[in-house]
């Protein structure tokens, strides 16, 4: 929980007649993340092979796939993970090709006769502009002295069309305005037909072409279109008709064939990244400590020759080779998430999930006090959470998130004793019981709550130096360790800082109750303060003498000792800076307390429908944007002050090997 | 509310500022130049910020069309940063630029299908635009024919322009209507998207977009007209009636039979020997669309002096991310067969200073 799955790295030397065998058995478990096997004087010839048919199979596949989109059929549920066998390209041809030739005569039908119908409504749309003509079209387009055409034309080549026209006589008029189609006449000579016709081609003009059978008048022809779209219409039905009942008939077929193919796929895909001998394949990868036995096991039962060398990894140092699977609790996932965007943890370090689901819900709440809004919030998260609302369900894992958020906020509203905005005497009016805070009212005692903020985020900040330092200790970062600026002597300057900021703020209401403590103990704040203080100024310069870095000073002393002083004042603004953002949990619980009574100046008195109305909007309002506002705060502190102390991120994820993709565990 | 000038583009430009000097310095440029074969070429480039794009090609995949492939995933990279962090009016114009691109894999795609329909050899050849594509290409490739390729672009921005461009397409069997076409849609849609800016943004775009366009636009009704033989009416058709110096005038001139080089000296005074250039098309003109290239250059570089705070830069920095590449292009070309140096570099767009 507080650290990824422990792993170790796996090397299996497989005969070749295994190969398959010991492939199915490391898809089969999804608990082997592979890796590529692209060793130094390890021979790929025949990795081309299985690279094509692995393109064989993905090929398939798309095809079976484009099947079942055409009869609208879902890919179904993903097969149990004993469904690994790889089919015979050939037999899957077969199969393929007897199911698509059958669907193929319907669908290309099909499409024919939606073409047709695309088409007959397009000569209907082009002749409805000139319906009450009475002429005869073919006669029109076949006339001795006068070259026209009569067509659609994209409306962006309108102008250039007439402007390639200047230098002939012609007629161009526009029968329907259309922001995409124009419906167009163009007439002109018949001795500059050649050039009328070149610009109507050059500019996409598409000419009507009435197909055969469609004569006379305008008026005549739009009669025998709508005759002739009924009967499309018609045909496409029963051809629609045809492709259900073939639906139906191959349904089944077509999804075990889908998953045949994309078994084969996924395990042909794999094999293309082993290396192979002579007459053996080299395999590498990752698999978790604890799955390591079982599956060293089914290997072994699976080829008798195989051999397998386990490489134990250790925790310490970087390892950012190592993928990093994640151990935590259906709780805790929805907080997985919120750490997964900051970044994925490194193998090495520790896992902030267990303490941003302690810590997130903690700050919202206090922020947002209220035990109605609170409810709500839970409610929807509740209802986020459980997939209730299908088309929600993606949101499932921030449901979580709300809902724990919501309780949290529920707990310090009767700490606040806050329900709907309604604090003290308002509840009585017009509630009609009491609630009096269990601990205090933020509007009532607004310093009181600013200062303990501070404490709050002290006591998260030095949490976030401790564990800084232990994730420094466990990767063997002794220059980090101990003169990094959230190592030892970061953490001591950061103890002297509150120190001195104690003593400084003593008599002040405000000040943090922590740092006057610290103030109060005997020691040498000031003396300290310089000793520390220097030890952060040349940081880079004691790091590099423990490292063994040289040069020791990068650039001229000069420059050094600039960027030695800029350091301390950085150091010291963050400090600072960090330390006092925390304000803002107290201070948000003060304006949630404020707003509150900013709606009730505006609903009035008088508990009537106009009252009720505005605290209902005021509710929304908190529910939705005072939520979101509170969100993003705790977010930043979550990030920018806490995790900033200890957490670097950038590990690899996890993707073992298998069939069926599952969501990170 | 839309975001401008210093608040809007504070982050923008300082990211941009910082790309624009990772491109190839003149020095850094000129080694690679002066490098004796394709292999130091590779070796020089892999010092340069190309070099992490080159370092997963194995040594047996180091041809001279992977490497091209390789190092455009830098200018793909560049886009999407870009584009990411741009202010919100801007984007749709620095996406419908880089669409340039997906024209480019579009077209690539259609010729694939007519000549030589196999996939593993054309996506070696096409723009790695990632995520940002409308183009199944892999099963376009695989429809087998133009016409079922075109037909899987149903409901993205080519499905009306091609629609119209098919029908002459299976009367004429000729991939030049839809390649037509599509040239026109981007650079109108391209221009569109320019004028729909305002203020400063709308002014330095024009000047940019406007002068990549007045290349473009330029070179379409030379070449239409020398190699083609088209008629007047077609190369009006087949040009656009806008740009930044090149006007509407200038195109119908040209098209109309008059002097191609007195057009394009009077619209850039600057190109020298632009009839010599004539006088020998074949050779002429794509010198004649490099010293174009350049002047495009020169206006990109022109947006990095004064206000920073305005889409100039990015749209700048890109521009010149692209050409950089085809210079380098240019390079990988002219090392892997071996050609000479006094006859590729005319073709390159930046100056190589002469050895020592």
């Amino acid at each position: 929980m507080f650290f990824p799955k422990a792993m170790t790295e796996l090397e299996l030397i497989v005969p070749a007649r295994d190969l398959l065998a010991v492939t199915q058995i490391l898809s089969r478990y999804g608990v082997f993340h592979q890796t590529d096997s692209a060793y130094p004087n390890v021979a790929t010839g025949s990795a081309n092979t299985w690279q094509e048919t692995a393109a064989s199979y993905a090929a398939f596949e798309r095809r079976i796939q484009a099947v079942m989109q055409t009869l609208s059929i879902d890919e179904g549920e993903p097969p149990s993970a004993e469904f690994d066998a790889m089919v015979e390209t050939e037999a899957l041809r077969l199969a393929v090709e007897r199911i698509e030739e059958e669907v193929k005569k319907t669908s290309d039908q099909l499409n024919i006769e939606k073409k047709r119908l695309e088409q007959l409504e397009n000569i209907l749309h082009q002749l409805e502009p000139v319906e009450d003509i009475e002429l005869d079209i073919a006669a029109l387009r076949n006339s001795r002295y006068t070259y026209s055409t009569l067509g659609l034309i994209p409306a962006a080549n309108v102008d250039r069309l007439q402007t390639s026209l200047a230098r002939v006589p012609y007629v161009f008029l526009t029968l329907r305005s259309d922001s995409q189609k124009p419906v167009v006449w163009l007439a002109g000579p018949q001795s500059n037909a050649d050039i009328l016709d070149r610009a109507a081609k050059s500019a996409y003009l598409d000419p009507l072409s009435l197909p055969e059978g469609y004569e006379g008048t305008p008026a005549k022809i739009i009669e025998s279109l709508h005759r002739s779209i009924e009967e499309t219409n018609q045909k496409i039905e029963e051809l629609k008709n045809t492709l259900a009942q073939y639906a139906k008939e191959h349904g089944g077929q077509l999804r075990e064939l889908l998953w045949q193919a994309h078994t084969s796929r996924v395990l042909s895909d794999a094999i293309v990244r082993y290396g192979q001998l002579k007459h053996t394949y080299v395999v590498t990868g990752w698999v978790p400590v604890d799955d390591l036995e079982d599956l060293t096991t089914r290997l072994r039962s699976a080829s008798r020759e195989i051999l397998i060398e386990t490489l134990p990894t250790t925790r310490y140092g970087h390892n950012s080779n190592v993928p990093v699977a994640l151990i935590n609790n259906k709780f805790l996932k929805p907080f997985q998430m919120l750490v997964n965007t900051y970044a994925r943890p490194r193998y090495g370090e520790i896992d902030p999930t267990i303490l941003i689901a302690f810590t997130f819900p903690l700050l919202f709440g206090a922020m947002f006090g209220d035990i109605g809004q609170g409810l709500v919030l839970f409610l929807l998260g509740w209802l986020l959470a459980s997939k209730k609302i299908k088309a929600l369900s993606g949101m499932s894992s921030l449901g979580g998130v709300i809902a724990a958020v919501g309780a949290m906020a529920t707990i310090f509203g009767f700490l606040y004793g806050s329900i709907f905005g309604f604090e003290g005497h308002l509840v009585e009016e017009y509630l009609g019981f009491t609630l009096h805070p269990l601990w205090l009212s933020p509007i009532d005692e607004i310093l009181r709550i600013l200062s303990f903020a501070i404490d709050v985020g002290i006591v998260l900040l030095c949490v976030g130096f401790l564990l800084g330092i232990f994730n420094h200790f466990r990767s063997k970062d002794w220059a980090h360790f101990i003169f990094g600026h959230n190592g030892i002597v970061g953490f001591a300057f950061y103890i002297v800082f509150l120190g001195l900021l104690g003593s400084f703020l003593s008599q002040s209401p405000i000040a943090p109750k922590i740092a006057v403590a610290i103030a109060s103990l005997p020691i040498p704040f000031t003396i300290l303060a310089i000793v520390f203080g220097i030890a952060i100024m040349f940081s880079s310069l004691l790091r590099n003498l423990v490292e063994g870095h040289r040069p020791l000073i990068e650039g001229g002393i000069a420059t050094f000792i600039i960027q030695s002083i800029m350091e301390l004042f950085e150091t010291l603004v963050s400090f600072l800076s960090n330390t006092l953002s925390y304000v803002r949990v107290g201070a948000f619980a003060v304006a949630h307390g404020g707003l509150s009574m900013a709606f009730f100046s505006i609903a009035g008195q008088e508990p009537d429908l106009g009252f009720w109305i505005t605290i209902f909007i005021g509710n929304i309002f908190f529910v939705v944007v005072e939520a979101l506002i509170v969100g993003i705060q705790t977010m930043r502190l979550s990030y920018y002050e806490f995790f900033g102390k200890f957490f670097t991120g950038g590990g690899m994820r996890f993707e073992p090997l298998t069939i069926t993709p599952k969501e990170e565990g | 509310m839309a975001s401008s000038g210093v608040s809007g583009y504070a982050a923008i430009s300082a990211r941009v500022r910082a790309m624009y000097s990772s491109l190839l310095s003149t020095q850094e440029f000129a080694r690679l130049s002066e490098t004796p074969d394709f292999p130091s070429l590779i070796g020089q480039l892999k010092q340069t910020a190309y070099g992490p794009y080159l370092e997963s090609l194995k040594e047996k995949d180091l041809t001279s069309r992977r490497v091209n492939l390789q190092i455009k995933g830098r200018l793909a990279d560049s886009y999407y940063s870009v584009i990411h962090i741009a202010p919100e009016q801007t984007r749709s114009l620095l996406k419908h630029l880089y669409r340039n691109f997906e024209v480019g894999n579009l077209k690539a795609i259609l010729r694939g299908i007519v000549s030589d329909p196999s996939w593993e050899r054309l996506q070696d050849i096409l723009f790695p635009l990632g995520s940002l594509t409308v183009l199944p290409a892999q099963a376009m490739v695989e429809a087998g024919s133009v016409g079922s390729a075109i037909e899987l672009l149903q409901g993205t921005v080519y499905d009306e322009t091609l629609s119209f461009a098919m029908k002459r397409y299976s009367a004429e069997q000729n991939l030049f209507p839809l390649e037509v076409a599509l040239d026109l849609f981007y650079w109108r849609q391209l221009w569109h998207e320019a004028k729909r800016l305002q203020g400063l943004d709308r002014d330095q775009a024009l000047r940019i977009i406007g002068s990549l366009m007045d290349m473009n636009n330029l070179m379409w009704v030379i070449r239409y007209r020398v190699y083609h033989n088209l008629s007047e009416e077609e190369l009006i058709n087949y040009t656009l009636p806008f740009g930044f110096h090149v006007r509407d005038e200038d195109i119908r001139a040209i098209a109309a039979g008059a002097d191609i080089a007195s057009v394009v000296e009077r619209v850039y005074p600057n190109i020298a020997d632009v009839e010599a250039l004539l006088a020998e098309p074949r050779s002429g003109l794509p010198l004649l669309e490099t010293k174009l290239k350049r002047h495009v250059m020169q206006q990109c570089l022109a947006a990095f002096s004064g206000n920073p705070f305005h889409i100039g830069i990015p749209l700048a920095f890109l521009i010149l991310s692209d050409l950089e590449i085809q210079d380098l292009t240019v390079l990988i070309e002219a090392k892997s067969s071996k050609m000479p140096d006094e006859e590729y570099q005319p073709y390159l767009l930046r100056t190589v200073t002469a050895k020592v």
